[in-house]
């Protein structure tokens, strides 16, 4: 072997493993100004992002938008990051007032174009027989957005109320009732969507 | 009050927590819009406090040292410009991107996305001229329990050779690249080309 494989096969006793778990030394590093670690936190939180993003819009092509500005404010905005503070919540913070925004744009589009054909999600309520999980996006959709965000945060990106609490700047018990007001909504709405799938 | 979570909802969380598709080079198309919008330049000053944090220097002495730092530089100034036609060499540092020889190319860095079959690998990662050959620098991620194994680098437009380290031991080319001579990697290595948008 010459060249580098030599010098590889010398270096390499010990064996890597993949990483899957999120390096929590990243966003110090990637403040400090390493590109690397900062590309490690896209690729970790990416996905994650992806997911809440689409369900607070309901739009996959939204959700790319606003995930993709959350990214390029959050290495702008990396300076401010206090070391010692929880990453999960400032990045998010960041993706929620994104995704804020983004609705914000989205009503006053919908206020110029009204009439024509509306969306397919636009139903007041499911109909019945439909997929579950369109229909529950339908009744997601439907929710006030700060219901639809206490509900998410919480219990599908599985934060803490106090987490949720620094993040949107309410304060825990009001956070709990928006959790609570969405869960009993999603209930009346989907209790029979459930049983006629059964 | 408490959260109420009953089967329904369960049933809710589980529908919304599927993670949705991720579109191949998502994350490349993120980064090349940070990109766009500017790097980011941390001052001086302020990465001479983050190593005296790192390094437990007390406040007084890393003070003491920055002060000492710049009046040296400041006597040195002169005297630099008195070695005239001293050849100018770029030298290549451990942190390519912070280091003062490779600001320019810094801006002109590009992501590129990879992404490697190897179904029955337990580690994968990248070396190349882009990260100096290092086989610790670019550890890849696999994509689901079997799927492709992905990484994104930064390379300078240009002409780069690159192999992919298969569980630590075994270097293997990319079978969607062309392939060419490479001295560093003391073989046929793969090649790709980096343009600018």
């Amino acid at each position: 072997m010459t060249g580098l494989r030599g010098k590889l096969s010398q270096t390499l006793a010990v064996h890597r493993e993949p990483v899957s778990e999120f390096d929590p030394t990243l966003p110090i590093r990637a403040k400090r100004g390493d590109e690397q670690a900062f590309i490690r936190i896209v690729e970790f939180y990416y996905p994650r992002c992806l997911r809440f993003a689409r369900n607070m819009l309901g739009s996959e092509h939204d959700a790319e938008e606003a995930v993709q500005d959350t990214f390029v404010r959050l290495h702008d905005s990396f300076s401010r990051f206090r070391e010692d503070a929880r990453f999960d919540p400032w990045l998010f913070r960041i993706l929620a007032n994104r995704c804020r925004s983004l609705m914000a744009r989205n009503r006053r589009h919908r206020s110029v174009i009204e009439y024509g054909e509306l969306p397919a999600n636009a139903a007041a309520e499911p109909e019945v027989g439909a997929d579950w999980a369109e229909e529950v996006r339908v009744v997601l959709d439907s929710l006030p957005a700060e219901q639809r965000e206490a509900f998410l945060l919480r219990h599908v990106e599985d934060m803490s109320y106090e987490d949720i609490a620094v993040m949107t700047g309410a304060g825990l018990s009001a956070l709990r009732m928006r959790v609570k007001r969405a869960c009993d909504a999603l209930r009346a709405r989907l209790t029979e969507v459930s049983h006629n799938e059964r | 009050m408490n959260d109420e979570r009953d089967e329904l909802i369960d049933r809710v969380v589980e529908t919304l927590a599927e993670a949705p598709p991720v579109r191949s080079g998502a994350v490349a198309r993120v980064l090349m819009a940070v990109r766009a919008a500017g790097a980011r330049r941390v001052p001086f000053w302020r990465r001479a406090a983050w190593w005296a944090e790192d390094t437990n220097v007390s406040a007084r002495a890393a003070g003491l040292l920055i002060a000492a730092s710049l009046a040296v530089g400041f006597v040195m100034r002169g005297s630099v410009s008195d070695l005239g036609d001293a050849p100018s060499t770029p030298v290549a540092t451990d942190i390519p991107l912070q280091s003062a020889a490779n600001r320019g190319a810094e801006s002109r860095m590009m992501p590129v996305a990879l992404v490697f079959e190897q179904p029955n690998a337990t580690s994968v990662a990248v070396v190349g001229d882009f990260n100096g050959w290092d086989p610790n620098a670019t550890p890849m991620e696999r994509v689901g329990a079997k799927g492709p194994w992905s990484a994104t680098v930064l390379a300078a437009p240009g002409r780069h050779t690159y192999a992919y380290l298969v569980d630590g031991a075994t270097l293997v080319t990319d079978p969607l690249a062309p392939k060419a001579p490479s001295a560093d990697f003391g073989g046929d290595a793969s090649v790709m080309m980096v343009r600018t948008p």
